[in-house]
């Protein structure tokens, strides 16, 4: 199956034609453009859907550190979709989706965040503090994101007390960590 | 008032979209695993944990599940609670107190209702972000009010029962102590409306087997499609189990909940075929 190529900034997505779904290739690449242009990501980018699960779990990875670096984002179709009509595509839910996960690519192009593990490799609780820590940033971006949805996220992995709220509101407000600070903020 | 309200004609405000099953069936996508798993694959289990790599979003959702099906309960409780005359049971009546604990039901799923919204907004979901399939409240569509106590009572609160212990752990070990008190307190009232749909079932049709027996494969047949496509199960692919203690507290015999067990099982196998088939059709691969 070949893959879609927009005419700018470099974006490919896979599949170029979904069976499972009704998602459009060119809609998706246009999307990750302009979310790349607004988070001054000029690197090449690959997209891949998996479209045979509605689950939503979502990574990034990169061959390199540089700006010719390409960054691979997976996502499963169920980040993507409008979850009142399954099977059909949310530019809403797909912006925060990719957002997140270009940050976090964006993230790791920065030298301090060398040592973060790869997106397999970190643990439920790292996982939380950088999703977070993106999401937050997003919402001040203008993408729509639900901070409970976040907050109640970041509560199942750190603990339902008042001192994991402010680590989280630290997260939250932050800009400009590196990996080490990210990890330290969530921890309190 | 009207009587039997048809699944089409449920009220609902500008923020829901309703779904069925049959929609539903037609979405080949499916999270069950049909060939092993990878190494790297994170949260292999379906089961609906913490330990999840989605464990809040999947509690989000099913917490949403939740939600409009104490709505659809709360309207199917309510409607047998009036649309059927008080008697003898027989003809179309149902006893006086059986009209009464459908009017007591209504007004505990009213509750559930409230709890359920409060709980959404607790872990970040708006109402209406999900799809409602009202499946539920088409199992209190029957015109016989004894297929109704099977449908609802029995196989749609039975459900619940299964649902609300999963969260109730959920939200022990998760630390969350909002989702364990609240789930705990609803779900002591779904084993008492289980209850008293197993009550009312075998006292109405005490002198009437066949009427019992043509119950009881309609609660079979709805407990088979509340699996989900085995959504429900033994298998680390379901998100949630069997709760056999609080079933049995509700007059579930053994052999009952064996039956619904075994058909979990069923449904699972049968949801794998059909998503292998239709993968055949679209000329998709499994996912590696």
């Amino acid at each position: 199956m070949s893959d879609v190529t927009t005419e700018t900034p470099n974006v490919t997505v896979s599949p170029a034609k979904f069976s499972f779904v009704e998602f459009d290739a060119d809609e998706i690449a246009t999307l990750v453009s302009e979310l790349a242009a607004m988070l001054e990501i000029a690197n090449p980018i690959r997209v891949i859907v998996d479209e045979t699960t509605p689950l939503a779990k979502l990574s990034e990875e990169l061959d390199g550190t540089g700006p010719e670096a390409t960054i691979t984002l997976h996502a499963e179709s169920g980040a993507l979709e409008d979850r009142q009509h399954p099977m059909s595509f949310s530019v809403t839910n797909a912006s925060e989706s990719f957002g997140r996960i270009l940050l976090r690519a964006h993230d790791r192009l920065r030298p301090d965040f060398t040592d973060a593990p790869e997106d397999l490799d970190l643990t439920l609780e790292e996982n939380a503090a950088w999703d977070t820590y993106c999401a937050g940033r997003l919402a001040r971006l203008g993408i729509r994101v639900n901070q409970q949805r976040w907050r109640y996220n970041h509560r199942n992995r750190f603990g339902f007390d008042d001192s994991v709220d402010v680590a989280f509101d630290a997260l939250w407000a932050a800009d400009d960590l590196g990996w080490a600070d990210v990890v330290a903020t969530a921890r309190g | 008032m009207r009587q039997f309200f048809p699944v089409e004609d449920l009220a609902r405000d500008e923020r829901f979209v309703q779904t069925n099953m049959a929609e539903r069936m037609k979405d080949g996508r499916t999270a069950i695993e049909l060939k092993e798993s990878s190494a790297k694959s994170r949260g292999a289990s379906k089961r609906l944990t913490p330990e999840r790599h989605d464990a809040s979003d999947a509690a989000r959702g099913l917490m949403h599940g939740i939600m409009v099906g104490e709505i659809q309960a709360l309207e199917g409780a309510g409607r047998t609670a009036h649309d059927f005359a008080a008697g003898d049971g027989t003809n179309d009546t149902v006893p006086f107190e059986l009209k009464l604990d459908m009017a007591r039901q209504a007004w505990d799923e009213a509750r559930h209702v409230e709890i359920s919204a409060k709980l959404s907004d607790w872990m970040g979901t708006e109402l209406g972000e999900f799809a409602e399939n009202t499946v539920l409240f088409e199992a209190a569509c029957s015109n016989d009010p004894i297929l109704r106590l099977a449908g609802v009572n029995r196989a749609l609160e039975g459900l619940a029962i299964d649902v609300f212990t999963q969260m109730k752990e959920f939200g022990d070990i998760a630390g969350d102590p909002y989702l364990e008190f609240c789930e705990d307190w609803m779900l002591a009232d779904e084993v008492t409306h289980v209850k008293m749909g197993s009550d009312w079932l075998r006292k109405v049709t005490a002198n009437d087997p066949d009427r019992r027996n043509k119950a009881l494969e309609f609660q079979q047949v709805v407990d088979k499609l509340f699996s989900f496509g085995g959504a429900r199960g033994e298998s680390p692919e379901s998100s949630f189990t069997l709760a056999k203690r609080f079933r049995e507290l509700a007059g579930f015999t053994d052999d009952e909940v064996k039956t619904i067990s075994e058909m979990d099982a069923e449904a699972l196998a049968e949801r794998r075929a059909a998503v292998l088939r239709y993968r055949e059709k679209v000329g998709a691969d499994a996912p590696a």
